[in-house]
């Protein structure tokens, strides 16, 4: 596992001990281990991570739902060049 | 929206609606705008910046300090509109439901006033930095599914309380600031005497419901309570906006927006922002060593 990707899975679990197992398939929205008020603290991180910019106006939430989906849309870039 | 299994809200709001009406002002005719702002005041107090107090605010530049008093300026005024349209939208679905007959006249005078609130803000923010920062994105499973209909009633009023109490530790401060522009002095002193009015009604409404609430099923609430402690830790965050950090040319803006959350004057500064809800809720049975 990438050291970003433990960044976001301790932010998680640090910010829901009660969220249980995370696999990377988990709907991290419906089973609100992210929930509306750790949200905008979670983007935050992300582009702390990434280094990517975040228009709070064009979020696909899709892009955030799993682990995967996460670590496909923020973390690959390079991997995939 | 469940309010069928809401009982009716039933208030003695006599009083707040006589000052509502004495007090009624024209906001669009009220204010006297200036062209524009001299360039070497601070629009928002220096004290009230996420900096203030920290080694963070005294390595910036004077001119670095203005601007970041002008840009969280530009933030703090952008979070009561975006507060603002969300309390609104709440209230205004709720205004003419048989469960707030009661209270459905004093509501007529919250919204039109709090339309006008988003108004002068926005003529504020328009103005002189041309633009609003955006709000920032939610998402629709909120935070509350796992509360009960009474509960979640209970937290849509209790956010709209603990938004203007926030907001009014803000504005009481600026409303007498001197090195402040006499317009943004304006503006917060007009607000805060607004909103004596409505956080008056929103403790009302709130020992109302969580009444209700307790009735209900008294082990909800310290769920409730814990709620409302994440909801005050979210509502400080929202002031700490690395775009104003990047606008006012300080760098590396998301690390200093961290290390700027966890220090312990603002830490501190908090605890002061807070002190006045937070007693609130503890004498309500909902402060934060009521979570279990």
């Amino acid at each position: 596992m990438s050291e970003p990707m433990r960044a976001v899975r301790a932010f998680i679990q640090g910010r829901n001990p009660k969220v249980g197992p995370l696999t990377d398939e988990l709907d991290l929205i419906d089973s609100r281990a992210i929930d509306s008020l750790a949200f905008v603290e979670f983007i935050f991180l992300l582009e702390e991570l990434s280094g990517e910019s975040i228009d709070p106006e064009d979020v696909d939430l899709e892009d955030f739902r799993t682990l995967k989906a996460l670590e496909n849309r923020f973390f690959m870039k390079e991997a995939a060049c | 929206m469940a309010v069928r299994e809401i009982k009716p809200v039933v208030l003695d709001l006599d009083r707040l609606e006589n000052l509502a009406e004495s007090g009624y002002y024209n906001p669009y005719t009220m204010f006297d705008w200036p062209d524009s702002i001299e360039p070497d005041l601070p629009w928002m107090s220096e004290s009230l910046t996420t900096l203030a107090g920290t080694p963070m605010w005294d390595e910036l530049t004077r001119e670095q300090q203005i601007a970041l008093t002008r840009y969280e300026a530009i933030n703090f005024f952008s979070l009561n509109i975006h507060g603002i349209r969300e309390l609104m939208s709440e209230v205004v679905m709720r205004i003419h439901e048989r469960t707030y007959a009661d209270v459905s006249e004093f509501l007529h005078h919250f919204i039109g006033e709090e339309n006008e609130h988003m108004w002068f803000f926005a003529q504020f923010c328009l103005r002189y930095g041309g633009k609003l920062y955006p709000a920032q994105p939610t998402l629709k499973a909120d935070s509350v599914d796992h509360l009960s209909p009474v509960a979640r009633e209970l937290i849509v009023f209790a956010r709209i309380l603990i938004f203007e109490e926030i907001v009014d530790y803000f504005n009481a401060h600026m409303a007498t600031d001197q090195s402040l522009p006499p317009i943004a002095r304006e503006i917060n002193r007009v607000h805060h005497q607004d909103e004596s009015r409505h956080v008056a009604f929103g403790r009302m409404i709130f020992t109302h419901l969580l009444g209700q609430v307790a009735e209900r099923d008294p082990q909800e609430v310290p769920l409730v309570a814990e709620y409302l402690e994440n909801y005050l830790q979210y509502s400080i965050s929202t002031l700490y906006n690395p775009a104003a950090y990047r606008d006012a040319g300080i760098p590396d803006a998301l690390a200093l927006r961290r290390r700027a959350l966890e220090h312990p004057a603002r830490v501190e500064a908090h605890d002061q922002v807070l002190k006045r809800t937070r007693k609130f809720l503890t004498k309500a049975g909902v402060g934060r060593e009521a979570i279990t």
